[in-house]
């Protein structure tokens, strides 16, 4: 369980994230949607222990993210500026994170075959493409088989396979009672994959409910989208 | 404990599979040996000249007793390349900040103190490999030089000391460098203080006017901890290095755990 309350973040004169409550439950998959700079990566930066909340509280299982003793056992994540050194090798940035975790070394071996990466384990990260890039992000996120998944934009740069297998997989994890926050631009992923939505605009959450609460009386998820955050465009 | 175990066994791994850090380790080790073959043919030469009352002219016209010559040689050789091993900790602080890498980090090990001890741990590890390399190198090459004259002066307690100082001295400096590159959060940074520090101590300017001054710098330090007074002008004895040389590396990294703290990672 996910629970952010009354949560904001100033920089300097600017409110980032303004006030933020919302819950994620275990056996959904629940989208956090919002343009950009509409404060969902902050948001889920102070989850995660990377940036400090100004005030409120952002907690996991009752738990501060930084108070988890083995903190990839219990949620793997996938943030944009959190990722490897380019010129180490995947299978040595997955190692070491392994390591850090106490985490089996056969893993690493698991997650990469299971991102299809098996093949490209031994090669320079510098080396991969973008869709590759983002495999590698999503293998660090399993690697401790954790319970809680937080992805921020997941599907970016993968091609059609494989955003259908991040589909898929999501599903199948939180359809197994754990769960999942899903940060993406895509609205049309996203209606497919989650069953509940969270929507942020300039770091206020205008609306929180079903897919099919947010959708109603709109024509789609996207009209939805457009209609709640004021037509913003996130550039 | 263990936590803090599995962190700085990841640090180690990290520092090992950094490519950057071989390299430079390589430019070091590599420019060690070049130096040392260039003077071995002169110091096999200058012991085979040693006079029949143990005086000894590894420099033209400066004739020293040979036992505390060829130590403190052996000394002032690992203490050159010594001078290098800060930028070794600047590379192996700065990949977390040239890269993305720093929120990777924070997201495997998110209590900043931890990571700063599993850090500073595991680059005090790399660093005394470095260093018992060079002094090792530097051995060895004297080795050539004393081998049918007195080879048993090398594992003289007074060589041990000398060289035991001189690791001191590599680790302790290079983990200055490593906490500024942290504080600075730039390896650029880390590595242009450092060269301002070297140049306080090589250009020796600070010590013709205010030596107390200098003495409180970490290069001028060890200087003083590792050259020998008689030959060498120096600005403190060796028990005021040491303090400075400690007091260095454990202020730079208590700031740097505290910003670590206080700072986003960003």
């Amino acid at each position: 369980m996910i629970e952010v309350s009354r949560l904001s973040k100033r920089y300097g004169a600017k409110t980032a994230v303004d006030d933020v409550s919302f819950t994620v439950r275990p056996g959904t998959v629940t989208g956090f949607l919002g343009p950009n700079g509409a404060g969902k990566s902050t948001t889920l930066r102070v989850l995660l222990g990377l940036d400090h909340p100004t005030s409120g509280t952002a907690l996991i299982d009752g738990r501060p993210y930084r108070d988890l003793s083995h903190p990839l056992r219990k949620v793997g994540a996938l943030l944009d500026g959190a990722g490897p050194v380019p010129e180490r090798r995947a299978i040595d940035h997955l190692t070491w994170i392994a390591q850090s975790n106490r985490i089996p070394r056969s893993r690493v071996r698991e997650v990469l075959d299971l991102v299809g990466l098996g093949d490209a384990a031994k090669q320079r990260v510098k080396k991969y493409s973008l869709g590759m890039g983002q495999r590698l992000g999503i293998a660090a996120a399993l690697l401790g088989d954790p319970e809680i998944l937080v992805l921020d934009e997941p599907v970016n740069g993968l091609d059609p396979d494989g955003i259908r297998w991040v589909r898929t997989f999501l599903r199948e994890f939180a359809a197994s009672g754990r769960t999942v926050l899903l940060s993406s631009h895509l609205m049309a992923e996203m209606a497919e994959t989650a069953d509940e939505a969270v929507v942020i605009a300039q770091g206020r959450i205008v609306a929180r409910g079903s897919i099919e609460e947010i959708t109603e009386g709109h024509a789609s998820l996207e009209t939805a989208f457009f209609a709640l955050t004021g037509g913003q465009v996130g550039w | 404990m263990s936590a803090v175990f599995a962190a700085t066994r990841a640090e180690l791994t990290k520092i090992v599979t950094l490519r950057t850090v071989w390299i430079v380790t390589g430019v070091i080790l590599a420019l060690h040996l070049l130096v040392s073959y260039a003077n071995v043919g002169i110091n096999i030469e200058a012991v085979r000249a040693i006079t029949p009352d143990g005086m000894i002219e590894l420099f033209a016209d400066d004739p020293q007793p040979a036992n505390r010559a060829i130590v403190d040689f052996l000394v002032a050789s690992s203490f050159q390349m010594g001078l290098f091993l800060p930028g070794l900790g600047a590379v192996i602080a700065g990949q977390e900040f040239r890269t993305p890498q720093l929120g990777q980090t924070l997201l495997a090990v998110p209590r900043r103190g931890r990571l700063i001890v599993a850090k500073t741990v595991a680059a005090t590890v790399y660093l005394l490999f470095v260093a018992v390399v060079v002094a090792g190198v530097s051995t060895a090459f004297m080795y050539a030089a004393v081998r049918d004259w007195n080879p048993g002066l090398l594992v003289s307690p007074g060589a041990w000391v000398g060289q035991g100082k001189f690791v001191a001295f590599a680790v302790l400096t290079g983990l200055i460098s490593f906490a500024i590159t942290v504080i600075a959060r730039s390896t650029l940074t880390g590595v242009a203080v450092t060269v301002g520090l070297i140049a306080v101590t090589m250009t020796q300017l600070l010590a013709v006017f205010s030596p107390a001054l200098d003495a409180l710098f970490p290069l001028s330090a060890g200087r003083n901890l590792l050259l020998n007074p008689v030959e060498n002008t120096l600005s403190a004895g060796p028990g005021h290095a040491m303090v400075v040389l400690v007091a260095w590396p454990l202020v730079t990294t208590v700031v740097a755990a505290f910003l670590l703290a206080r700072r986003d990672a960003r």
